[in-house]
C-alpha cells in the first residue's frame, strides 16, 4: 500500500523524466475524472444517453478531440447502476485509455488479436471503430476477467469478437493476425492518484517480474503478426523498466520500426536513454502521456511495424 | 470443484461452433424478417454459427479454417434460440437490431415497462399477432417479450 504521503518518495525516481514533476505530485491529489465511451453500435441517438443521464442528475459533455467519449459530472456519479449502462449504450473508461485503439487505427475486414484483453474496453472500442467488422480475437489468461469480458461483448452487443483463454506467450501459431495489441499486465503507476492509493499492482509483492513477462508477450505478439503488420505495446505505467526497456528488447531481437502517431492528447516523445543505458533511437517515437497534462491515467503507447 | 462450475458457465463451446448451410440460414434469418420485417440483407456481414441450442452471428473471417485452429471460449452474438420446435429471438440480438423491426414491437411506458420487469407478466391488450414481440421504451429496446392476447410476459434478462 502506497500511500499519498509516500508518493513524492515513490515517484522521486522520475523526477527528470515527468515534465513539471511538482505538478504532477500536485495533481495526484486530484480524483480521476469521469469518462464514458459511447456505444453507437447500439445507442440509436446519443441525446437519449444525455437526457437520461441529466434525468438522474449527471452531466455528460462531448469530448471534441477524442470521439464517442464524453466527460461526466459529478465524477462521483454511479455511470454503472444505470440504464444506459446496463442496455449497453455507455462504457466508463478513462480518456486516455483510448490512445492504443488510436494507434492501432483497426479496420473492418482486419484479423486483429488484443492479447489481453479483459475486461475489454479496447476489444468493444476496435469492435465499435470498425463498425462491428474487424475479426477480433480477444484473449485473456484469466478466467474471472475474461467472464467480465465475455459479459461487456455481450451487454454492448458486439458480433465481431471471439475469446480465447491462452497465456499471451504460449498464443498458438497459425493465425495471420494483420495487427496485435499488447494492452500487458503492468504496475500501475500512471493510474495511482488520490483515491487510487495503493492500487500499484505486484510492486510490493516483488515476485513477479512484470518486464520479464512483458518483454515475453511482445515478443510472441510480434511472431504472431504477419510482416507488413502492426503491434501495439501499450502500458498504464511510468515506469522504463517495463516501456521503453521492453520496446527495446524486441527492437534488439526483431526486424521492426516505431511508426509515429497523431494522438488528440498531449504527449512527450519515448525515452532513448535511461539510467545510463542508451536505447533503440525509434523509441523518440513511442508516446508517454502523463496524468496532469492529461487529466487522465498515464500511458505509454508504442506502434511497432513487423518488417521480416 | 469451484473452478469447474465456473468455467462451464463462460465455456458455452467446447469446440468450434458449425456454420449453417445456407437452407438453416436462410430459416433462422426468414423468422426474422417475417416476424419483425427485418431484412435478411442486414445480417449479410455475418456467418450464422450453431451450436446445439443456439444461433450464433459472427463477422466473416477471410480465413475462417485458421481460426478454428484457436481452442475458443466464445464466438460472437448469441442470436437466437431453438426452442422446442419454435425459434426465440434473444433479448441481446434484439437490443442490438430491434430498433430496425417494423412490426410487432410493443412501445411500453416506463411505468408499465417497470411493473413487467418486477412482475414478468402483465395483462396488455394490443393489435399484435401472437409471439415474440421487441419491447422498446422511450427509444431504447430492451429485448424479448411474448404476446398472446391480452398478456405480455417477459423474457428480459
Ligand atoms: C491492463 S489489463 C488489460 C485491460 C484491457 N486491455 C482493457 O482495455 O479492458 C492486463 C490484462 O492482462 C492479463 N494478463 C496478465 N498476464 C497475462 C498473460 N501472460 N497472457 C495474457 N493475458 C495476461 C490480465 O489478466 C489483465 O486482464
Amino acid at each position: 500500500m502506497l500511500t499519498l504521503a509516500e508518493a513524492p518518495a515513490y515517484f522521486e525516481r522520475y523526477r527528470e523524466i515527468i515534465p513539471d514533476f511538482e505538478r504532477f505530485l500536485e495533481h495526484l491529489k486530484e480524483p480521476l475524472p469521469l469518462y464514458f465511451r459511447l456505444n453507437e453500435l447500439k445507442c440509436p441517438d446519443p441525446e437519449i444517453v444525455i437526457r437520461g443521464l441529466a434525468r438522474q442528475g449527471a452531466r455528460a459533455e462531448p469530448v471534441e478531440r477524442v470521439p464517442n467519449f464524453y466527460r461526466v459530472e459529478p465524477r462521483t456519479f454511479p455511470l454503472g447502476n444505470t440504464e444506459e449502462y446496463y442496455l449497453g449504450y455507455i462504457y466508463p473508461m478513462t480518456l486516455n485509455s483510448s490512445l492504443p485503439v488510436i494507434a492501432l487505427d483497426p479496420q473492418p475486414g482486419e484479423v486483429i488479436l488484443d492479447m489481453c484483453a479483459a475486461p475489454g474496453s479496447k476489444t468493444t472500442q476496435i469492435a465499435q471503430v470498425t463498425g462491428d467488422q474487424a475479426v477480433i480475437v480477444a484473449n485473456d489468461r484469466r478466467l474471472d476477467r475474461l467472464t467480465a469480458l465475455v459479459a461487456n461483448l455481450k451487454r454492448l452487443g458486439i458480433a465481431c469478437a471471439m475469446t480465447t483463454l491462452y497465456r499471451g506467450e504460449e498464443f498458438p501459431h497459425g493465425v495471420p493476425f494483420d495487427k496485435v495489441l499488447v494492452d500487458a499486465p503492468c504496475s500501475g503507476e500512471g493510474r495511482y492518484r488520490q483515491g487510487y492509493e495503493g492500487e500499484l499492482l505486484y510492486q510490493k509483492e516483488g515476485r513477479t517480474n512484470l518486464p520479464a513477462i512483458q518483454k515475453g508477450l511482445l515478443v510472441r505478439a510480434f511472431d504472431l503478426v504477419r510482416v507488413g503488420g502492426i503491434v501495439v505495446y501499450s502500458t498504464c505505467t511510468i515506469n522504463p523498466d517495463e516501456n521503453e526497456m521492453v520496446v527495446d528488447y524486441l527492437l534488439r531481437k526483431r526486424q521492426g520500426r516505431i511508426i509515429e502517431c497523431h494522438y488528440p492528447q498531449p504527449h512527450h516523445p519515448g525515452l532513448t536513454e535511461w539510467e545510463g543505458k542508451i536505447l533503440h533511437p525509434d523509441l523518440k517515437k513511442a508516446a508517454r502521456f502523463f496524468p496532469h497534462e492529461t487529466d487522465s491515467v498515464g500511458f505509454f503507447v508504442a506502434k511497432i511495424e513487423r518488417l521480416m | 470443484m469451484a473452478k469447474k462450475a465456473r468455467r462451464k458457465r463462460i465455456h458455452q463451446q467446447a469446440v468450434w461452433p458449425r456454420t449453417t448451410s445456407l437452407e438453416e440460414r436462410e430459416a433462422v434469418l426468414s423468422f426474422w424478417e417475417e416476424r419483425f420485417g427485418i431484412p435478411k440483407e442486414t445480417f449479410d456481414p455475418y456467418l450464422l454459427l450453431a451450436t446445439a441450442k443456439n444461433y450464433w452471428l459472427f463477422v466473416k473471417p477471410p480465413d475462417l479454417k485458421a481460426l478454428q485452429g484457436l481452442r475458443v471460449q466464445t464466438t460472437g452474438l448469441l442470436f437466437t434460440r431453438k426452442v422446442s420446435r419454435w425459434l426465440k429471438p434473444t433479448s441481446t440480438a434484439l437490443q442490438r437490431f430491434g430498433h430496425l423491426a417494423t412490426k410487432n414491437v410493443v412501445q411500453l411506458s416506463p411505468a408499465e415497462l417497470d411493473r413487467l420487469r418486477r412482475e414478468r407478466k402483465i395483462s396488455y391488450e394490443a393489435p399484435l399477432e401472437e409471439g415474440y414481440v421487441v419491447i422498446s421504451c422511450e427509444g431504447k429496446v430492451w429485448g424479448c417479450g411474448l404476446y398472446t392476447p391480452g398478456k405480455l410476459i417477459s423474457y428480459l434478462p
